[in-house]
């Protein structure tokens, strides 16, 4: 079950599309599962990684994968190779992401691109890597081409998560 | 043999790379009796799944168990996933070849260089099932690594590669492939005119009928010396090399009989001679089981066999003595 979180308001109506997305994509069920908070005295940018290790008052089963949605921004994660432009952060195989709409204007407007990040990170959660076809939603998602494409993912990566998911449920 | 390997000395605790399995920690390091003999098994526990494999002691080294990279190792991994030199081979076969020794001898830089050669060989053209399967593992593999090197998330780690791989703000170039020719390949005529070489364009004895080959690496070789060929005929040097398969060449002299085109496939029987021809043609072979052997005219006609009935054969019938 995917159960997308929010950490600020959202209109209702644009969360259900959400969620009907996210089912079609993966073929999970898909809900929104309430309001969280973000830690105290976390102030924006916010560190995406130490938000989902602290964020609270999350609810979910120990095979549910949550996605945390926020209007705030995230801050850019320094690497040893560089700077990584933080729209999303998931942990490999683990079972929280986090998803910020602030580089766009808002759910509805922007819903294919939102949409796009959603299943990268969710797909991160699935255990996909990133993925050579620049069509495929697990393609990185910083490159210019990403926020045209579709919230599709490729044959392989489509294959590999459905994969992964029958193992879960097993 | 993997370089440094030769002095791995294990304790437990240490975090090793067993090839094309992943990061692992030793769990134990014991003596056991196997068929009569004392053995010395190290256990190593794989990190991503908590699989258990014992290695004898001496075997470590063969099998390619090195310890995990330093940081230095992976800093140097992305100046070399940075650098553009790494082409993949265009012959699927060779790159078959060398990717899996790369996978199971190659250390941390033949993971990054299979994922960096297939990546690059992305960007001419998609890649099949099987390179896309050795793709994903040779990333999660060095994902794996580099994610144990630096102590930090996988998810870290993997986008600190793609950082390099995908620059941010830049698409992906496309690939066309003259950029993966190897230098090696034009080493037979060594910039050579036909002429220089003592050959005139109408003298090369090649074989017209050859498969044609599979890579294109194969097909510039051929292109290379028909070219020569064509160039000499036409005196023009200066004339920029086609890529694909050439235009056959035409007849040197237009009066005389074009020779007739080479069909492809099986080769046609060879005809009976011309002697064979006079004879009387043989009479076409029936399918089917031969015909009986025919009695000798003379002998008698044997009386014909009774045919045979099918099923149980019949009860003996009772004595009629009584």
């Amino acid at each position: 079950m995917i159960r997308v979180v929010t950490l600020d308001p959202f209109d209702d109506k644009q969360l259900a599309k959400f969620n009907r997305t996210l089912y079609t994509a993966f073929g999970v069920g898909s809900e929104h599962s309430g309001p969280a908070e973000a830690p105290a005295g976390m102030s924006e940018p916010l560190d995406a990684e130490k938000l989902l290790d602290e964020v609270k008052g999350v609810r979910a089963y120990k095979d549910d994968k949550v996605l945390l949605l926020t209007s705030r921004k995230l801050k850019d994660r320094e690497l040893l190779s560089g700077k990584a432009p933080t729209t999303g952060f998931a942990r490999y195989g683990k079972d929280r992401a986090v998803l910020t709409i602030a580089p766009f204007k808002d759910l509805e407007k922007d819903f294919k691109p939102i949409a796009r990040h959603a299943l990268h990170q969710l797909g991160t959660l699935w255990e996909l890597h990133h993925c050579l076809d620049p069509r495929c939603s697990m393609y990185p998602p910083w490159t210019p081409s990403f926020n045209q494409g579709d919230h599709i993912f490729c044959t392989f990566c489509r294959e590999k998560s459905e994969q992964k998911i029958r193992l879960a449920k097993s | 043999m993997p370089e440094g390997s030769a002095a791995l000395q294990l304790q437990v605790g240490d975090r090793v790379v067993y090839p094309n399995q992943g990061v692992c920690r030793v769990a134990a390091i014991d003596v056991k009796e196997v068929a009569g003999q004392k053995l010395t098994f190290v256990t190593m526990r794989r990190e991503e799944d908590g699989a258990v494999v014992m290695v004898p002691e001496g075997k470590i080294v063969s099998i390619g168990v090195r310890k995990v990279a330093s940081v230095a190792d992976v800093e140097e991994i992305y100046s070399f996933l940075r650098s553009d030199s790494d082409k993949a081979d265009l012959d699927w076969k060779q790159r078959a070849r060398t990717n899996l020794d790369r996978m199971t001898q190659g250390g941390i830089l033949g993971l990054a260089e299979v994922v960096k050669g297939l990546q690059v060989l992305s960007e001419l053209r998609p890649l099949p099932t099987k390179e896309r399967e050795l793709y994903d593992n040779a990333r999660h593999l060095l994902v794996s690594e580099v994610a144990a090197a630096l102590g930090t998330a996988e998810a870290n780690a993997e986008d600190s590669i793609d950082i390099v791989l995908f620059p941010p703000g830049r698409e992906r170039p496309k690939r066309t492939a003259a950029e993966f020719a190897r230098p090696g390949g034009d080493e037979d005529d060594m910039d050579l005119d036909g002429d220089l070489m003592g050959l005139e364009g109408g003298e090369l004895d090649l074989p017209s009928d050859e498969e044609p080959p599979a890579e294109p690496e194969e097909e510039s070789a051929e292109e290379g010396s028909e070219e020569e060929g064509e160039a000499s005929e036409e005196g023009s040097d200066e004339a920029p090399k086609k890529r694909g398969r050439p235009p056959k060449a035409k007849p040197a002299d237009e009066g005389g009989e074009p020779a007739a085109p080479k069909k492809r496939g099986r080769p046609p029987k060879p005809k009976p001679e011309v002697a064979a021809e006079s004879a009387e043609p043989a009479a076409p072979k029936k399918r089917g089981r031969p015909p009986k052997a025919k009695p000798p005219e003379g002998a008698a006609p044997a009386e014909p066999a009774a045919p045979k009935k099918r099923g149980r054969p019949p009860k003996a019938k009772p004595a009629e003595d009584e």
